[in-house]
C-alpha cells in the first residue's frame, strides 16, 4: 500500500508541477502578446472620461477578467493539491479520517466554484464584446467535466463519512 | 446507554483482576476497559462466551437492562 501510496504521490507532484508550469507560460504569455496592446491604449486614454461609459471600463474590465481567468486557474491547481494531503493521510493509515472528509469536499468545493467561476467570467468577457460566449458551446468544454467531478468528491466525502462512522463502530465492538 | 456492564461486580465476585481476565479473554486491557466502563458499542458473542466461561457464569450476570 505505501508503494502504491509512493507512486501516485510522485504522478501527483508530475502534474502539479505540469499545471503550475503550463499556467506561467500562459501568464507570461499573455503578458507579451496582449499586455503591450493594453499598455499601448493606456497611453492613448482620455483619463478625464468617466470610468463606466468610456472604452476605459471596457479595456480594464478585459484585461481584469483575463487576470481572473489565471487566478482561477491558480485555485484549481491549489485544489488539486489536497490530492497529495489525502494521500499523506492515506501514507500515516488515516483512511476514514476527519481530515480526508474535509479534504474531498474541499475539492469538490473548488472543482465547482471553478468551472462556475470561468463560465461567468467568460460570459462577461463576451459581455464586454471581445470573444463570444454560447452557454451550451461552453458546456461541451473539457473543463465542465469537472463540476460532476466535484460531485462525485462531495460524493466521496460522504462515503468517507459512513465509512468513519463504521470504523468507529468496529473500534468500539470488543 | 439502557445496557449496564456489570463486569466490575463479577471481578469482585470471583476475585479475580482486570488483566487476568483480559489475558484469558485475549483481549488488552484497553478493550476491556471501556467494556468496563460502559463506551463499547457492541460486543462480539465469542467475547461474551470467552468472560462468562473465564467468570463461570451467564451473559444475564454481566449485562442488565435498566430503562432510562
Amino acid at each position: 500500500m505505501k508503494d502504491n501510496t509512493n507512486i501516485l504521490t510522485f504522478i501527483t507532484w508530475g502534474i502539479l508541477l505540469a499545471a503550475v508550469s503550463v499556467l506561467l507560460n500562459d501568464m507570461r504569455e499573455f503578458e507579451f502578446n496582449k499586455f503591450e496592446n493594453f499598455v499601448n491604449w493606456a497611453k492613448t486614454a482620455d483619463k478625464d472620461a468617466p470610468w463606466y461609459s468610456s472604452q476605459n471600463a471596457i479595456e480594464w474590465s478585459y484585461y481584469a477578467i483575463s487576470a481572473g481567468l489565471f487566478f482561477w486557474r491558480g485555485y484549481l491547481i491549489y485544489g488539486f493539491s489536497y490530492f497529495l494531503s489525502i494521500l499523506k493521510e492515506i501514507e500515516n493509515e488515516n483512511y476514514f479520517s476527519d481530515n480526508n472528509i474535509k479534504y474531498f469536499k474541499k475539492i469538490g468545493t473548488i472543482f465547482i466554484q471553478y468551472t462556475i467561476s470561468v463560465l461567468i467570467l467568460r460570459f462577461l468577457l463576451a459581455a464586454i464584446g471581445e470573444s463570444t460566449f454560447n452557454f451550451f458551446t461552453e458546456l461541451k468544454a473539457e473543463f465542465t467535466f469537472l463540476i460532476p467531478a466535484g460531485l462525485a468528491f462531495y460524493i466521496l466525502a460522504e462515503i468517507f463519512k459512513r465509512g468513519k462512522q463504521a470504523e468507529e463502530d468496529n473500534e468500539l465492538t470488543i | 446507554m439502557p445496557i449496564i456492564v456489570n463486569l466490575d461486580v463479577m471481578l469482585a465476585k470471583r476475585k479475580m483482576k482486570s488483566n487476568e481476565l483480559a489475558d484469558i479473554v485475549g483481549i488488552t486491557t484497553a478493550n476491556l476497559s471501556i467494556l468496563k466502563t460502559g463506551k463499547a458499542k457492541a460486543i462480539r458473542f465469542s467475547t461474551l462466551e470467552a468472560i462468562c466461561k473465564a467468570l463461570e457464569c451467564q451473559p444475564a450476570d454481566i449485562l442488565e437492562y435498566t430503562e432510562v
